[in-house]
């Protein structure tokens, strides 16, 4: 974006006629476009160009923010004189930081992925043919099944007065297919998406489309579970799911505000010798990845849990000077503070398949289906409670479909109680945050039927 | 904000593909919220939103697209993608808008972008401190301070070119009371369609109280017995019943797809003869108000159900269409990036004749709910579930001690039939309304009403 360059001169010179000598421009536009079918049709068409300026400022130890979506120059000085503003308002002890800077070779690179955003035209041919690829994938598919194409592109530009100037541009399209279908007496529904396959991949995605009503069929006349302690099987997705309701118990940010039990537990073992946890910005294979933070700070590879022990929480610069440590480089940015985010976060792949650990297992319940984390799940305490389906365990092999019972237990235990991690890590869809875990066996965890 | 022959032309080339419609809807927003914790200001996001959407029909066909670039080429390029997308027939037309001006009937005395800051943070202190000084038992208080300055211009290829100014201003206080490692909430947040003269109508002091108030009354409450009952229930935001179980199924978004369990009842007796309820964006400077909705429509006082008998929906442009019934000011859309669909406004019970005591004295044994939480709402069975924030059993006619984690659990239509005593002092209360065209004010309101009978949830 030349835009940017022109704003920041206009910012640098507006702070130094103010005597403003420690400030950061942060700007973050995201293009989109998208098309959703309903029946034989384009039910809807969206597209959208947005970009935002955020800017934040030290003004006697204390920092403020302010933010725009005007990219009019005569808005910057403005933008300046409200941050300033603010900052002399602010009471709470936290010193702001503006990063100093570091060598160029500290940052990573990310790999370079050949992105162009496709066009209307594009999008709304994807749309439609996934459509007909959902549609002739079963007869048994129905109305209210929904399929999609979309392109995002994401530019972020980072400059700030000790002459940090940053810039990242990534792209990517998925597709999706959402089927219901229907068997005469029930209807059940079961969906996925494919990534970076814009008019390409065919067979790929009459594979997907084929797995998707195989689900979707796995789900008609599911039985109950009677209560108790069973031995289970974590698909992959659900785990992945449990692992991103309690990602924030990493944040620093949290440990030092009393909300995460992983306070003054670094270098103690809080998992199974099973378990690497790593987080890693520039992960194999996804097209949104970014060499430096929320801040500037160069981004890096890091093992957050290895064979066990908690090796670092995630920090960015305020909460590691708070705990004497370097920053992990994990900031996020929004418009009123600075953050945590995590990278790509997975646990790493151990050496069974889905079939090994099913027949580890033996009897038990293999679980394939978990909603409701928002309400079900307490990220300070660990504690969960989630409604569950998926197929009981039989001879350590998949039986009857079963659903409506609840998976309790409590996050910090499990990772202590995790025997075995599956062999297969699939990081799901390209995103500046992904969450994964292979398949997991977890002994004697208490179901409610 | 934008030039008139730049929308003409930009319009003009939204239809260039053959639509038979064409608007864009343009907008920039200031807003601010002074952030406070632990005592102390802890955060400030100082915001200013702005952009243009826009949007094009061809019968009931709908493309749209929206831009920060509000460059002539942007907002060509804009109006292009929706172009290319809604239809394939070369058409080539001469827009010509006309200036309309609607009349501002919310008028504003003090703009909270002309105030110093100090004011602001003044306002917010004195609320925060006499929430936080009420009892030795509140250890926590947690509230904003939030003005909001919502200019929009609208424009579409029937002429129309308008604009209107929305400044709101609200201030919310969460207070917690702790004892014996016990913690309980309270909560107030009014909030009005005008500036800071709000404060001198509601003290910043009298919000605190109200919060630390209604905590405290929670700490030192038993838990609520469980069971069917006969609820009255309090005047104000005891209207969220109504907004979330009766509410959005009059909207024109879920019944023009048939998906709404009042889709195709208009002139049927849906609720107690005892229960008129309206939808009236007009109300001088109330939360929900507006002069004209987010289509350029003047904002209406709609009556949704007049005596229990179904008399309109909310409807907007597009379900207008699909429903054939004509739009009536119920077009909203948090911002530029959302698509706006029908929503409501100030949506209330209207007051009835029975009177207070009399509706609390027809009560043998029950509960009085004199401040309602949040809930949720199954909208395909209409099932509800709402947490009542602070209640009291009534025995013999009389509000007796107070009972803490109740809830109400029914349905939409099964409540609407079972108010059978409306009583005479409408208030409303304040509250953020979240659908698919976004996160908007809208006030929900009632007397107080008795319901004859409904689930209680408690312990």
């Amino acid at each position: 974006m030349e835009k940017f360059d022109s704003l920041k001169k206009i910012v640098r010179e507006v702070s130094e006629k103010h005597g403003i000598k420690e400030y950061e421009l942060y700007y973050t536009e995201e293009s989109s476009i998208s098309a959703e079918t309903y029946r034989d049709e384009i039910s809807s068409f969206s597209s959208s160009v947005g970009g935002m300026l955020l800017f934040r400022c030290i003004v006697d130890g204390r920092i403020g923010y302010a933010s725009t979506q005007s990219m009019d120059e005569g808005e910057m000085e403005n933008l300046v004189l409200r941050a300033a503003e603010n900052a002399a308002v602010i009471e709470k002890d936290d010193e702001g930081i503006i990063y100093a800077g570091a060598p160029k070779e500290a940052y990573g690179k990310p790999a370079e992925y050949d992105f162009v955003m496709p066009g209307a035209a594009e999008i709304r041919e994807e749309a439609m043919n996934c459509r007909n690829i959902m549609y002739a994938a079963d007869p048994m598919v129905t109305d209210g099944t929904e399929c999609g194409a979309y392109a995002g592109q994401n530019v972020i530009r980072l400059y700030n007065s000790n002459g940090l100037d940053l810039s990242s541009a990534v792209g990517n399209t998925g597709s999706c297919m959402a089927a219901v279908l229907d068997n005469g007496s029930e209807k059940q529904m079961s969906y996925d998406s494919i990534y970076n396959s814009l008019g390409k991949d065919e067979d790929k995605k009459k594979e997907l489309a084929g797995k998707i009503a195989k689900n979707a069929k796995d789900k008609f006349g599911a039985g109950s579970v009677e209560t108790g302690k069973y031995n289970i099987v974590f698909e992959d997705k659900q785990m992945k799911q449990i692992l991103g309701t309690f990602l924030s118990a990493f944040y620093a940010e949290n440990t030092q505000k009393g909300l995460s039990l992983l306070k003054g537990k670094v270098g103690e073992k809080i998992a199974a010798d099973c378990i690497t946890v790593t987080d890693d910005p520039f992960c194999e294979g996804n097209t949104m990845q970014i060499a430096f933070d929320g801040e500037g700070v160069p981004t890096r590879k890091k093992n957050v849990i290895e064979n066990g022990v908690l090796k670092t929480l995630l920090y960015n610069l305020s909460t590691a000077k708070k705990d004497g440590v370097e920053t992990t480089g994990n900031a996020s940015r929004s418009a009123s503070e600075i953050g945590t985010r995590a990278f790509s976060f997975y646990i790493n792949p151990g050496v069974m398949t889905r079939d090994e650990l099913l027949a580890k297992a033996g009897e038990g319940i293999f679980v394939t289906e978990m909603k409701g984390f928002h309400a079900g799940a307490n990220a300070v305490t660990g504690d969960f409670s989630i409604e569950s389906a998926g197929f009981m365990i039989k001879d350590g092999k998949i039986g009857a479909r079963v659903k409506s019972f609840t998976v309790a237990g409590n996050f910090f235990d499990l990772l202590k109680q995790i025997t075995d991690v599956g062999c297969e890590l699939n990081m799901g869809g390209p995103g500046f945050t992904q969450i994964a875990s292979p398949d997991v066996l977890v002994p004697g965890m208490s179901v409610a039927g | 904000m934008i030039k008139k022959t730049i929308l003409e032309e930009v319009l003009a080339k939204a239809m260039s593909s053959g639509a038979d419609f064409a608007e864009i809807y343009a907008e920039n927003t200031r807003s601010n919220v002074i952030h406070m914790i632990d005592g102390k200001i802890d955060a400030i996001t100082d915001n200013t939103i702005c952009g243009v959407g826009i949007r094009a029909f061809l019968g009931v066909r709908c493309v749209s697209a929206s831009t920060t670039d509000l460059s002539r080429e942007g907002l060509l390029r804009c109006a292009a993608s929706v172009a290319d997308v809604i239809g394939d027939k070369p058409t080539q037309l001469d827009i010509h808008l006309t200036g309309r001006i609607f009349p501002d009937i919310h008028p504003v005395k003090i703009v909270p972008d002309t105030a110093k800051k100090t004011t602001k943070i003044d306002l917010r202190k004195a609320g925060y401190f006499s929430a936080k000084n009420y009892h030795e038992d509140i250890a926590q208080v947690s509230a904003n301070l939030l003005d909001v300055d919502h200019n929009i211009m609208i424009a579409n290829s029937e002429g129309l070119f308008t604009t209107d100014r929305q400044i709101r201003t609200r201030m919310t206080i969460s207070a917690v009371a702790s004892k014996n490692g016990e913690n309980q909430s309270g909560y107030a947040g009014p909030g009005r369609r005008m500036g800071l003269e709000l404060f001198d109508m509601i003290s910043p002091e009298s919000i605190g109280t109200e919060a630390a108030r209604s905590a405290i009354v929670n700490l030192n409450a038993g838990y609520c017995p469980a069971g069917k009952m006969t609820v009255a229930i309090e005047n104000g935001f005891g209207g969220v019943i109504f907004h979330e179980a009766c509410g959005h199924s009059l909207e024109a978004t879920s019944v023009a797809r048939n998906t709404s369990q009042m889709a195709g009842k208009l002139g049927q007796k849906i609720a107690n003869e005892k229960v008129t309820a309206i939808d009236d964006g007009t109300i001088a400077n109330a939360w929900g108000s507006m002069n004209i909705d987010d289509e350029g429509t003047p904002s209406q006082k709609k009556i949704l159900i007049e005596n229990g008998i179904l008399k309109t929906y909310m409807i907007d442009k597009l379900n207008g269409r699909r429903m054939g019934m004509e739009a009536n000011g119920s077009s909203r859309r948090q911002s530029f990036e959302y698509d706006p669909t029908s929503r409501m406004t100030n949506t209330y019970i209207a007051a009835g004749n029975d009177k207070n005591e009399d509706i609390i004295s027809s009560i043998e044994y029950g509960l009085y709910a004199k401040k309602m939480g949040g809930g949720s709402v199954n909208p395909i069975t209409g099932a509800f579930n709402f947490a009542v924030s602070e209640g009291y059993i009534v025995r013999n006619g009389k509000i007796c001690e107070p009972v803490r984690a109740a809830s109400l659990i029914g349905t939409g239509s099964e409540i609407l039939q079972n108010i059978d005593m409306v009583g005479t002092d409408m208030e409303t209360g304040q509250g953020m309304c979240g659908s698919s065209s976004g996160s908007i004010p809208t006030d929900v309101g009632q007397p107080l009403i008795r319901v004859s009978e409904i689930t209680v949830g408690g312990r």
